[in-house]
């Protein structure tokens, strides 16, 4: 009875293995276009919005801190202390979700546009798993510890954010309007001028 | 661009502080179409470079504003209450109730990027207000204050 309850568990597992490759090789490649815009929304929303090294600095800053401990009262300090740990969370919880978009785009899509080396994909697969957990822990270690006990943390994870970015952005190159010059670049010699 | 150059040097060259040109640039925003309006910098160029130079000028002083340290921008608010006609004791009240500056923020501004701004600004209140209540905090005393405990 035990073997029997084994063997069907293997084949409940082996058949939604199927159902999920089944369902992701018929995946459209035409009709993706909105996940392309979608990947580059939360590409330029982690580069724009979320990385810039001044904005990282100015949420994490211990100068802030150091200036209402010495300047206002315990109640200012906690208020501070409590806004500074609700912004840090929002932070670390917008990175991963715009992380996990983007993860979730070379999944499903970008191996059918985009020109990466294997080597490139597994560093990045590797990038977006590593990404993701110091997302989580920081979350937690934020949430329990506040704003300031981990800034080690927060430079390695706003680090690996920005070069899961930086790869990313060759997988959605084609989607950046073309400059004139590379059609002249590309003609062939003796061709018409474009 | 010439109409950012001449909005910078004429009009934004007297007001010196961010918040200061965050208020006063989001005041020239038509808040049912979202546009900017300058009377003279239209007519010296036309109503679309204004509108764009006036943009660029509030998403540059709202970036400012983000980056400044809170120590700055309790300088910049004490400094903008004082010049305001309100008692600074009229100012925080009405700045906390109504919070004016969740309207000044640019189009387009990154969302966290705001919020950290309005939780600067709520904790800049906060420390204006004790030293509205409390004048010797935070500020060095020559003598020790007298002590309750003997």
């Amino acid at each position: 009875m035990i073997a029997l309850t084994i063997y069907l568990l293997i084949g409940a597992g082996l058949f939604l293995f199927l159902l999920v490759m089944a369902r992701r090789k018929n995946t459209p490649v035409e009709g993706c276009g909105e996940e392309f815009v979608q990947a580059r929304r939360a590409l330029r929303t982690l580069q724009l919005g979320l990385l810039p090294a001044n904005l990282v600095e100015r949420i994490f800053d211990r100068g802030d801190f150091e200036y209402v401990t010495a300047e206002s009262s315990r109640e200012i300090c906690k208020l501070f202390l409590a806004e500074r740990k609700r912004i840090s969370l929002i932070w670390v919880g917008r990175v991963r979700g715009e992380i996990r978009n983007l993860m979730h785009f070379h999944l499903g899509y970008s191996r059918f546009q985009s020109k990466l080396s294997l080597r490139t994909e597994l560093r990045l697969a590797l990038d977006f798993v590593l990404l993701l957990f110091a997302c989580r822990t920081l979350r937690l270690w934020l949430y329990l510890r506040g704003p300031y006990s981990a800034p080690a943390m927060v430079g390695i994870a706003a680090g690996a954010a920005a070069r899961v970015c930086r790869i990313s952005e060759q997988s959605l190159e084609f989607l950046n309007p073309v400059a004139g010059d590379s059609f002249q670049n590309d003609s062939t010699p003796g061709g018409a001028a474009i | 661009m010439a109409a950012t150059q001449d909005l910078r040097r004429r009009t934004l060259a007297h007001i010196p502080q961010p918040l200061e040109r965050l208020i006063f640039l989001s005041s020239t925003r038509d808040y049912n179409t979202g546009l900017y309006r300058h009377e003279g910098l239209a007519l010296r160029f036309s109503e679309e470079a204004s509108c764009e130079a006036l943009a660029d000028c509030h998403r540059d002083a709202f970036n400012e504003l983000v980056a400044a340290s809170l120590r700055d921008l309790v300088h910049q608010l004490k400094r903008y209450a004082d010049n305001s006609k309100a008692s600074l004791s009229e100012f925080i009240g009405a700045w906390r109730e109504l919070e004016p500056y969740r309207v000044a923020i640019p189009a387009g501004a990154d969302s966290l990027s705001s919020e950290l701004l309005f939780s600067n600004l709520k904790i800049a209140l906060a420390i204006l207000e004790t030293r509205l209540m409390a004048p010797w905090v935070g500020k060095p005393s020559a003598s020790p204050r007298p002590s309750l405990v003997r």
